[in-house]
């Protein structure tokens, strides 16, 4: 291409204190090009992003948007100048309707203060079907998924006529189906000129989407190279790039599975729970086991676990738990029978992120670890220092606030708060979402680990590679009901996607 | 990344130094420039005075730091003083039965709130608005707004007015209220809760904690508190009545807020509390004592608007001097 590309950096620097972020990034982004943007957590992928965005300064460097250098960026500026970013958790306002949330966010269809209603439903009704969503203009943003959500975002992303569009992480919690729409809009939005830096954990997403690839790795750019040549052909495999971005080769990327398995240790039979869209669902985990939960967003695997953890206890059907007829009716409840329940979303559910980490690991064996309710310091430093250095976790120390690590670092504290417990049903709830490559195969590791000690693991992944790599036999939801379950030695991505898939 | 210190801690030992030294100022100044303010009599003055008041502030810390806020204590102190006035007076209970009535129409009625918070989930801020109505209204309309009880049995006065190895009986109640409030905050798994939900009552719920027994144990403790603050306050006037405690719920929670919890749960500690305490209570009582003030009058109204000052002074000074540092980090 011979115009100037719509974005280039370089050499660009950032320290924040004594952590330098970013030590050098050079990128270059063409109009008609999606530009992958790869690393580890912690790379400086997110720093990088807010320099784009204008919402940092760079302390070094050069940035040129469209040829020309801008000096003094800030988030106003990049608007202008055509910069969109689409964020993993769309900052919509909810009780807003679409129509509102992008008239808003352009603003436009207000002329002196007054709202133009007609004008601004058109406008949005056009921007919607510009991009194939079919999403009510009128309708409340709080009652549309995630994935709707963030349609609208890339819809206001349209709307302002960005010419770059950043996507950091944009199918994190999408479902494939979801997923084959965004890509129809990524390719809609590459045909129109417009040039996108995507960002994204899952690397079969790159090589579907990206023509270049960047591969960030502790602040500094260390590789630019096409995915495919001009006929097609793919340059460059996926354990390459899983290499430059730990700069290390990974050996195997999943454990070997269970040889044997113990006795069951949950039964489920009918559970039910009107309240939560769950209904006869059967299925037993043995100890030793790794039984993987897969489904679409919205199956009701999420509100399966909560039932098993007494969050919304069951209303029919019967649990049993070691042999044993239970009612779990709270989360109390259930840590005392010996259930943990690593959560999806970690930043609400999984940690307390204003609260050290050490705090973070004892706080569900409070009676276990201090009898009389006094608290012994000691005991809970121990147990921090214990975990930190089982778990690998990499962290300052067990006084280190939870929120002040990395997604990883983040998700490994939750799994040692319920290890503290010895539990022998774990429930895990996407445990690798918005984690980095590195950490992944660690936290399946220690997965395969706890399953041969002895627990059983019921694993809820949305991510099809490593539920089928990870799993002993694998049940599948769909619509609150458990529609087959398969063993992983006959399992495909293409058996678990359909049993997933097929209508009623 | 992972060497960034903790800044949330950091920010409120900083806070309670400062408050420390706000308080050493303070009495200070009117320690030279207040008249009779450093004698003994004075100090067991303050106590006296103040402890209704930092009892109620001490209970309100765990409440705060919840994330949630009792507005109706100061009402309950009036209510409870009003029926230990009732059973004393038109029951001919003894004191013994009295106060243990009192003291337990005080759970009951801290009780009402924290099911009305914790199991039916309504906001604090408008549960305790209605009970604050609620239990002001039910004194006054059992004294029809006009009858205060006198006459109390003498040893019951001496709760009041006398002292014990030199110190006014308040200050040993107060002393012990401290102990108890402090170890549970700071030692107890209960206080761990207490914080754990005032940063996040749904990540707590997903750790095993039962959040909504640990939600109501707060209010339940501010509802006790209220009960012995009016046993306090009817031995130290003589007298039971339904005004009893009006406006202390405020200046319990300008405390708390002084001492450096913040309103929205989570971060504060019960030193601070007490600090915060002793410079309101300091205060009230030293500006009156400066010749200008006690010529003009104005005593009460200065210490109220010193009270505000304070209290926005001590809230601003961190944000602003983590402003004026962040300020020069960037210039360098």
């Amino acid at each position: 291409m011979i115009s100037a590309p719509l974005l280039r950096l370089t050499k660009i620097t950032k320290s924040f204190g004594a952590v330098r972020a970013l030590k050098g990034v050079s990128f270059e982004l063409n109009s008609g090009e999606v530009h992958a943007l790869l690393g580890e957590n912690g790379a400086g992928k997110s720093t990088l992003i807010k320099v784009i965005t204008g919402a940092h300064k760079p302390d070094g460097g050069t940035l040129e948007i469209a040829g020309s250098q801008v000096s003094d960026l800030t988030p106003t500026r990049a608007r202008e100048l055509g910069i969109a970013c689409i964020y993993q958790q769309p900052a919509l306002f909810a009780e807003l309707s679409v129509a509102e949330n992008i008239g808003l966010r352009l603003e436009c269809g207000a002329t002196f203060g007054c709202v133009n209603w007609k004008k601004l439903h058109a406008n949005a009704l056009r921007l919607l079907k510009q991009i194939g969503a079919e999403i009510d203009p009128e309708a409340l943003v709080r009652s549309l998924s995630m994935p709707q959500q963030q349609l609208v975002e890339i819809a206001c992303a349209l709307g302002s006529g960005a010419k770059t569009v950043i996507m950091d992480e944009p199918t994190a919690s999408l479902t494939r189906t979801e997923q084959e729409l965004l890509f129809g809009v990524v390719h809609t939005l590459k045909a129109s000129g417009a040039g996108i830096v995507y960002i994204s954990h899952r690397l079969e997403e790159i090589f579907a989407l990206a023509d270049r690839v960047t591969v960030l790795r502790d602040g500094e750019s260390i590789s630019t190279q096409a995915v495919r040549d001009p006929e097609g052909v793919v340059l460059i495999s996926e354990t390459e790039l899983i290499s430059l971005m730990v700069g290390r080769p990974v050996s195997a990327l999943y454990p070997p599975k269970a040889k044997v398995t113990g006795e069951p240790v949950l039964e489920l039979c009918a559970v039910g729970c009107k309240e939560s869209g769950v209904e006869e669902v059967s299925l037993t985990v043995h100890a030793g086991e790794v039984l993987g939960l897969a489904g679409l967003v919205g199956a009701g695997r999420t509100e399966l676990a909560r039932i098993i953890f007494g969050i919304t206890p069951a209303d029919s059907g019967t649990m049993a738990l070691n042999g044993a007829q239970v009612r779990v009716l709270s989360p109390r409840h259930a840590v005392e029978l010996g259930i943990g329940y690593v959560p999806e979303d970690r930043r609400r559910h999984g940690l307390i992120m204003q609260m050290p980490i050490d705090q973070n690991m004892t706080m569900a064996v409070h009676p276990k670890i201090f009898p009389n309710s006094l608290l012994n310091f000691r005991a809970e430093t121990a147990i921090g220092v214990h975990f930190i250095e089982k778990l690998g976790i990499k962290a300052s120390g067990p006084a280190a606030l939870g929120g002040s690590l990395s997604g990883g670092n983040q998700q490994k504290v939750s799994l040692a708060r319920w290890l503290a417990t010895q539990p022998s049903l774990l429930i895990l709830d996407e445990p690798t979402q918005g984690v980095d490559v590195g950490a992944k195969s660690e936290i399946h590791r220690l997965i395969r680990e706890l399953a041969n000690e002895g627990m059983g693991v019921l694993l809820i992944s949305s991510d099809l590679p490593e539920v089928l790599g990870l799993s002993d036999r694998i049940a599948v939801m769909r619509g609150g009901r458990l529609v087959d379950t398969l063993d992983s030695t006959q399992a495909t991505a293409t058996s678990v996607m359909a049993a997933a898939l097929r209508s009623a | 990344m992972n060497a960034l210190p903790a800044p949330t801690k950091r920010h409120w030992v900083r806070h309670e130094t400062l408050l420390l030294l706000m308080l050493f100022a303070e009495t200070t100044y009117f320690f030279y420039f207040a008249r009779n303010f450093g004698t003994a009599d004075n100090i067991s003055n303050i106590v006296r005075h103040s402890a209704e008041m930092g009892l109620l502030a001490l209970a309100m810390m765990p409440v705060i730091l919840t994330g949630g806020i009792d507005l109706s204590v100061g009402s309950l102190m009036g209510l409870c003083a009003v029926i230990f006035g009732v059973l004393t007076h038109d029951w001919h209970w003894t004191t013994l039965q009295a106060v243990a009535a009192t003291l337990l129409a005080g759970l009951f009625a801290g009780g009402f709130n924290a099911a009305l918070i914790a199991f039916l989930r309504l906001p604090p801020l408008i549960v305790t608005l209605g009970t604050f109505s609620l239990y002001r209204g039910l004194a006054e309309a059992t004294t029809q707004g006009t009858k205060i009880y006198r006459s109390f049995d003498p040893d019951f006065l001496n709760l009041g007015d006398q002292h014990f190895f030199a110190l006014p009986i308040q200050a040993w109640i107060f002393a012990l209220g401290a102990l108890f409030f402090w170890v549970l905050v700071h030692r107890t798994t209960l206080g761990r809760s207490f914080r754990a939900i005032g940063f996040s009552p749904e990540g707590t719920l997903y750790a095993g904690i039962p959040v909504e027994r640990r939600t109501a144990m707060p209010y339940v403790l501010a509802g006790l508190t209220a009960a012995i603050a009016a046993l306090l306050f009817t031995a130290r006037l003589h007298q039971a009545r339904a005004d009893a405690g009006t406006g202390y719920e405020l200046a319990a929670i300008t405390a708390v807020v002084l001492g450096g919890t913040s309103i929205f749960g989570g971060i504060g500690s019960v030193h601070g509390t007490l600090f915060g305490i002793a410079a309101i209570a300091v205060l009230n009582n030293g500006i009156a004592r400066v010749p200008g003030v006690l010529k003009a009058g104005v005593g009460g109204e200065l210490a109220s608007m010193l009270t505000g000052a304070l209290l926005l002074i001590a809230l601003a000074a961190p944000i602003l001097t983590r402003f004026i540092t962040r300020g020069r980090a960037t210039q360098t």
